[in-house]
């Protein structure tokens, strides 16, 4: 009896010693600064097409490494909200940039950060960017993203407004210089 | 006189519906000579067997989601879905006995012992990062029967010998099977400064030139 309780101790502390190392361990903790992204720039302007980008930086604000597995952005614009746009969203790692929209795997150590590139391409369905945009209704854009560390999986999102002012005003500064 | 020559060779990204033999024919065709060495990067051939799969796929345990903890940072095994990878590959009980020994050993200043036990997979396994797109989401196990794979290779391509190696950056070089007559410790040196360059590089072939006839002369 008293052989099982010295092997019960010794396995509840050696249970309270492994709980105490992993949460003094701890996790990455991924988080995109969408509050703290550049000024959207103009990347591009023809009749019927608007091209803006901006950078988002992101950090690991954890005590591990963390993998984000997948990143991308979801633009919010429903067409009851405001249809005189198509809008395609899309991201790149601002230190390894790429066209296609994908998103390679990338190790971020704790403590560190980057950033990505948000670029937004408006078509007016109209024909007439100019005009299209003079309309435009602030959107939303969800930075979408899949982080794997030390513990399970996990997707999670951070929302961006694009305030709609914002790019008339760049728009026009664009067209200024042009 | 002969010098021993690498040459990769670039191919397409290669996928589970590929037959490394068939690329390695398709893609070294005209360049390899009946004294040269043909050797493939060990991912690839681990891809074309279909010896992948994403942490989706995997629920780890308690005992992965535990044991990688005790993984530094950096080792594929260091997140629960690459050590509950290496459980289904080797064994779930083996992995943790392994994981205590090499924690004991480690307090007597032993290292290493935790990969001596665990098994081939420990050592071989890529987590997700570990491989080029489209790739990269998953985590890849070491290839099966590599030493069979270059047999097959030697055999179709009609060379002195064929290797399967795992070759990195870091002046890290194993190979992990070979032909019979070859010598896995001296070709992982001729191949020690990653001739397969990194994975956007797309050249997991190097044609070691000249192998037969420059280890002749050195026996000589």
């Amino acid at each position: 009896m008293e052989f099982l309780s010295v092997l019960l101790l010794f396995l509840v502390i050696v249970a309270v010693v492994l709980w105490l190392y992993v949460a003094r361990q701890g996790d990455a903790e991924l988080e995109f600064l969408v509050d703290q992204r550049t000024d959207f720039k103009l990347e591009e302007l023809t009749g019927d097409t608007a091209v803006l980008s901006c950078n988002i930086p992101f950090v690991n604000k954890g005590s591990q490494d963390g993998t984000i597995m997948d990143c991308y952005p979801r633009h919010l614009l429903p067409q009851e909200q405001f249809d005189a746009v198509e809008v395609v969203s899309r991201l790149e790692l601002e230190t390894r940039l790429r066209k296609d929209g994908y998103f390679e795997a990338l190790i971020v150590p704790k403590t560190t950060g980057n950033a990505v590139i948000l670029t937004l391409t408006f078509r007016a369905t109209g024909g007439d960017i100019k005009q299209a945009m003079a309309d435009m209704v602030d959107m939303a854009v969800d930075i979408v993203y899949q982080v794997v560390a030390r513990s399970k999986w996990y997707i999670t999102k951070q929302r961006m407004i694009v305030p709609a002012d914002e790019l008339a005003r760049t728009l026009s500064a664009g067209r200024a210089e042009a | 006189m002969a010098e021993l020559e690498l040459i990769a060779v670039r191919t397409r990204i290669l996928t589970p519906n590929d037959n490394i033999v068939d690329a390695i024919e398709e893609y070294t065709k005209g360049q390899v000579g009946p004294g040269d060495v043909v050797s493939v990067a060990e991912s690839v051939v681990a891809i074309t067997q279909g010896r992948l799969t994403r942490p989706e796929e995997l629920d780890p345990c308690f005992l992965a989601k535990l044991l990688c903890r005790f993984v530094p940072q950096k080792g594929s095994l260091s997140s629960a879905y690459g050590m509950q990878a290496t459980m289904n590959a080797d064994g779930k009980w083996r992995v943790t006995f392994a994981m205590l020994m090499g924690l004991l050993a480690k307090l007597i200043g032993r290292n290493g012992l935790f990969y001596e036990l665990a098994g081939e997979q420990a050592a071989l396994i890529d987590d997700v990062t570990g491989t080029m797109p489209p790739f990269d989401k998953y985590i890849v196990y070491g290839p099966l029967d590599p030493s069979g794979v270059a047999e097959a290779i030697k055999k179709r391509l009609g060379c002195h010998g064929a290797a399967v190696a795992d070759v990195n950056d870091l002046k890290r070089a194993a190979v992990l099977g070979v032909t019979a007559g070859l010598r896995p410790e001296e070709l992982a040196q001729i191949l020690i400064h990653n001739p397969f360059g990194n994975a956007s590089e797309r050249t997991p072939i190097v044609i070691i030139k000249n192998y037969a006839e420059v280890a002749a002369k050195a026996s000589a």
